[in-house]
């Protein structure tokens, strides 16, 4: 009798403690002190880490912006696999690494106005002979970043549409371009800011060609703003390019890659969405 | 070439990632072998119903993959990503951990128990003073293994934002465009230093702590 006591006893603390672990804390108010902003920190030269210190463009414009507006933030990263879910879980409060407006991204979480247009551009190694219709058509092996828009592109435009190729996911661009030069791939599909880089920085690769797919970049909030967010990063960035700060960042970190910059920030946005 | 000057400049904070994957290594192995000690002797002693709910969490936990826990603590709970890795990684080699337990209490003969009770004490100071001691001896040859085994399993902390050793090597790889071969083959290199440093430890620690006359590793 006394060991099937002590036997049940043994029960109810084993579910105790399991219990215990599994319950969670989520507290909402409508302030925070400190904002957690989401940095993919794999992303240069928007959001990256170099000698334990975070860099990049957009990195550089979001803290100019919590300046302008009097908040506190905290730069935090998470990788791209995670990063777009924990912010549709609230888990972090700003997503900020050259995201672009998606319709499908447009129902988990909401945007800022646009800052920033890309397309995708055609990556192909030094020395092969391919062509932009032909890289992305005869069984040939198009890599690209896991859910990004270069990757649903392919997804979208092609392999649905019945044009053969063979997609191949990358958990980083830079490990998809290793495979280009190593024969593995035929062909990558990247922003065009992304894709020069690489030709920037001496990998054996070359641009053969741009879809236009006319996206734009912005920063993200959790869906609904809890926080009142967006407010505040729209005119912050408006503030921060008016004060000439938005040039200063451009032009140590986009202007080497010879682009134009925008004429107004915030632009406005392409992309609409039905609900 | 330029990216050793860049490996060099990035040595402290590949360092700091290190410490981090230690520092998580540890909290979880802490976590594993006080759980795993508990569902052992849970599992053995603990009569039809506790051996049976023991025997069900042990299982259900070693059937689930460690990334499918890891997101699994990071959307159900609200702590740090260290914290909820250790958590998620720690219950999961809880569940090893008492089988490697579960097998060395096993083999420790039944004679042990009787001798004990036969001395005047009860159950439990028979499992604490004469069974444990002994099983613990023999589980740490197998569970060496568990350690190497977990140590690498740290490498997938960082899809939940622990920024340890693979997430600083990621980091480069990313900034310089390339050079993923020769920064992962350094990070390979790391993990095998951690692992058989580890191992090293442990055998000694097995031979420290051997009963001249009671079984052994060979």
């Amino acid at each position: 009798m006394e060991l099937r006591s002590r036997s049940v006893f043994a029960v109810v603390l084993t579910v105790a403690v399991l219990m215990s672990v599994f319950v969670g804390l989520g507290v909402q108010g409508q302030e925070k002190d400190v904002y957690k902003v989401g940095v993919d920190a794999n992303f240069p030269p928007w959001t990256y880490v170099e000698k334990g210190e975070y860099k990049g463009f957009d990195v550089e414009v979001i803290r100019a912006i919590a300046e302008e507006e009097n908040i506190d933030i905290k730069i935090i990263d998470m990788p791209w696999e995670t990063i777009v879910s924990a912010l549709g879980s609230g888990k972090i409060d700003v997503l900020v690494s050259g995201l672009s407006i998606t319709c499908e991204r447009d129902k988990t979480i909401d945007y800022s106005e646009p800052y920033w247009s890309v397309n995708q551009a055609v990556l192909v190694s030094e020395d092969s002979d391919l062509n932009a219709i032909t890289a992305m058509s005869m069984g040939n092996k198009v890599g690209a970043q896991r859910g990004t828009t270069g990757y649903m592109w392919v997804q979208d435009h092609l392999i649905d549409n019945g044009v053969d190729v063979q997609l191949k996911a990358y958990e980083n661009y830079v490990l998809s371009v290793e495979d280009l030069t190593t024969g593995r791939l035929d062909a990558v599909l990247a922003d065009t800011t992304t894709a020069k880089n690489f030709v920037k920085k001496g990998r054996d690769v070359k641009i053969i060609g741009t879809v236009s797919t006319g996206e734009q970049y912005a920063y993200a909030v959790t869906e609904g703003d809890p926080y009142n967010l967006l407010p505040k990063i729209n005119e912050g960035m408006e503030k921060v390019f008016e004060s000439g700060r938005w040039m200063e960042i451009f032009n140590k970190y986009l202007a080497e890659y010879g682009y134009a910059p925008p004429a107004m920030i915030p632009m406005g946005r392409e992309l609409t969405c039905s609900e | 070439m330029e990216i050793f000057g860049v490996l060099a400049g990035e040595a402290p904070y590949l360092f700091k990632g290190l410490l981090i994957t230690i520092e998580l290594l540890i909290g979880l192995l802490s976590v594993g072998l006080i759980g795993g000690l508990f569902l052992a002797v849970l599992e053995v002693y603990g009569g039809t119903v506790a051996s049976k709910i023991a025997m069900l969490i042990q299982r259900g936990l070693r059937a689930v993959p460690a990334l499918v826990l890891l997101f699994l603590s990071y959307y159900a709970l609200d702590f740090p990503p260290l914290v909820t890795s250790i958590l998620a990684l720690g219950l999961r080699s809880s569940a090893y951990q008492s089988q490697i337990f579960r097998g060395a209490i096993q083999s420790i003969k039944s004679g042990q128990m009787m001798a004990a009770r036969s001395m005047g004490m009860t159950r439990i100071q028979g499992i604490w003073h004469v069974v444990i001691p002994q099983a613990i001896r023999l589980a740490i040859g197998p569970w060496s293994n568990e350690f190497a085994s977990e140590t690498k399993d740290t490498s997938l902390a960082y899809v939940v934002g622990v920024v340890e050793i693979m997430r600083r090597s990621r980091y480069i790889i990313s900034y310089t465009y390339g050079n993923a071969l020769l920064i992962y083959g350094i990070v390979a290199l790391v993990y095998l230093i951690l692992t058989r440093t580890g191992n090293a430890f442990l055998y000694w620690l097995e031979d420290r702590l051997w009963v001249p006359g009671f079984e052994r590793r060979s």
